[in-house]
């Protein structure tokens, strides 16, 4: 009887310490805490309004024409800054990334670049690249398109009618031991309102100038986990340029959405860490010409809106 | 209806419903095991990395390590599993290792990359260096039970306690259940 008892008991209590509630703290904690907390002071922007087209699968945002061109599985969508819908058309497959200009809309798929008219009708398919390519973002002019293969590490350049004029790899000189370091799938590029090219070489947490035919003029970088610099094995994932020339950066991992000068000193924060609790994926970034900032949240998926406190 | 078909209906019944979840489970899991095998092994995508496979193993070390999907791995220099979150230097001082135990080990390889290798023996699955790497890099580092050392016990005790349900039986001839190739192409094919 004593021994049924004791038995009970320790069933009993074995249940009782198994329930979630009870389960010890983890010793080996991973903890970026500190980091994740901002001075409230450095957050000069607000989130004043969000837009989302339901369970869809964004992949892409752009700001031109005073339209958001956003690319997600299989569709890209036309929509007025404040969030409306104003046009939908099919993808003959998933894009990766998408860029506008008065021109037309040219979306990157895995291995090639589609053209489109500002309305969202084909204009053509270009040549497609090879079987290694993953196009990542893009970036036009008045003549020239940039796309970054962070499947090559290398940044392509081609005239708006889809001719290929060359291609670089962020390398002076073949004695060079690399050029961009792409570790993973995060490979962004712009061309700000002066016409200069800047690239993010991420494994280097790197913003490097280049001439249009892929020579370095010059770069700034800062790795580090504090809010001056870039988190993890390789960001900014996103970046897009202000109308003043100064850049929105957005991270992956500890993700939050910064202003960096040209230079590379922190100007501001748009979103802190706390902005994207449980999240991981870096947003994309589009800026309209009055500066606000459009960030496509793939996990809440939604276009969130930020805009400089008055 | 008398008792004695009433105990034979239920019996066929019983029979019948086994019957069904057998087939069903053969037809829509496909996870049966061709020899009746079966083995304990955590999910990858599941694992949280909560610390208890370090302490809620029968075994004195636990059967559970770090390996490391090479396949995945992006040899960065700034390594979130390697690395400490507020590190000043990327060097491999203790002072700056994520790694309890000092077993995630980095070799520089060329320049900007390096190698990161685990020492199994020095390993305690406390999978610091996973949620560094899941959180700031590829996810190439992740927790498995290595059947060498597991007892592959009736009821796993770290089953039991954890937290996602990462942990499950599954069929011998699948016993590792990690993203990539955890086979470093280097060793595996020296050129």
């Amino acid at each position: 009887m004593v021994l049924a008892a004791v038995i009970v008991v320790l069933i009993v209590t074995d249940v009782m310490n198994s329930r979630p509630d009870k389960r010890p703290d983890n010793p080996y904690e991973y903890t970026v805490d500190q980091f994740t907390s901002v001075d409230t002071a450095l957050v000069k922007y607000t989130e004043t309004i969000d837009f989302t087209f339901g369970d869809l699968d964004l992949r892409g945002i752009a700001f031109a024409n005073n339209r958001l061109y956003l690319v997600e599985d299989n569709y890209l969508m036309v929509v007025s800054p404040e969030g409306e819908k104003l046009a939908k058309s099919e993808l003959p497959e998933s894009p990766g990334c998408v860029t506008a200009s008065s021109d037309g809309i040219y979306i990157g798929f895995r291995n090639y670049i589609g053209q489109y008219d500002p309305d969202g009708r084909l204009v053509k398919n270009w040549e497609p690249l090879n079987d290694t390519t993953v196009l990542t973002s893009l970036a036009v002019t008045d003549s020239t398109l940039f796309a970054a293969d962070a499947g090559n590490r290398r940044v392509l350049r081609y005239k708006t009618n889809g001719i290929l004029s060359g291609s670089f790899t962020g390398k002076r000189d073949s004695a060079d031991l690399h050029g961009f370091i792409i570790p993973s799938p995060y490979f962004d590029l712009a061309v700000n309102s002066d016409g200069e090219l800047w690239v993010v070489n991420t494994g280097k947490h790197a913003f490097e100038n280049y001439t249009f035919d892929g020579q370095l003029r010059g770069f700034w970088e800062n790795a580090a986990m504090t809010i001056d610099g870039f988190s993890g094995c390789c960001n900014p994932a996103h970046m897009a340029v202000l109308p003043d020339g100064s850049f929105v950066t957005a991270e992956k991992g500890m993700v939050r959405i910064k202003i960096h000068k040209a230079s590379g000193e922190v100007l501001a924060v748009v979103a802190p860490p706390e902005e994207f609790k449980g999240e991981t994926y870096a947003p994309d970034l589009a800026v309209s010409p009055s500066g606000d900032i459009y960030a496509l949240d793939y996990e809440r998926k939604m276009i969130r809106v930020f805009q400089l406190k008055k | 209806m008398n008792r004695k078909t009433f105990i034979n209906n239920s019996g066929r019944l019983i029979l019948l419903g086994g019957l069904v979840y057998l087939t069903g489970s053969i037809i829509f899991k496909r996870k049966v095991s061709a020899s009746g095998k079966y083995v304990w092994q955590i999910d990858p995508f599941k694992c949280m990395q909560c610390g208890r496979c370090s302490t809620q193993c029968v075994r004195e070390i636990s059967a559970v390590k770090c390996v490391h999907a090479y396949q995945l791995c992006g040899y960065c220099d700034l390594c979130g599993g390697y690395f400490k979150p507020n590190t000043h230097k990327l060097n491999t001082g203790a002072e700056s290792q994520l790694c309890p135990t000092g077993a995630l080990k980095r070799k520089y390889v060329e320049e900007p990359f390096f190698e990161y290798k685990i020492d199994e023996k020095l390993c305690n699955a406390c999978g610091k260096c996973v949620k560094g790497c899941g959180s700031f890099g590829n996810g190439s580092l992740q927790l498995q039970i290595r059947h060498d050392l597991c007892q592959n016990c009736n009821e796993c005790s770290i089953a039991r306690m954890c937290p996602t349900n990462a942990i499950s039986r599954v069929p011998i001839e699948a016993a590792y259940q990690i993203k990539g190739d955890f086979k470093n192409p280097a060793l595996t094919n020296p050129k």
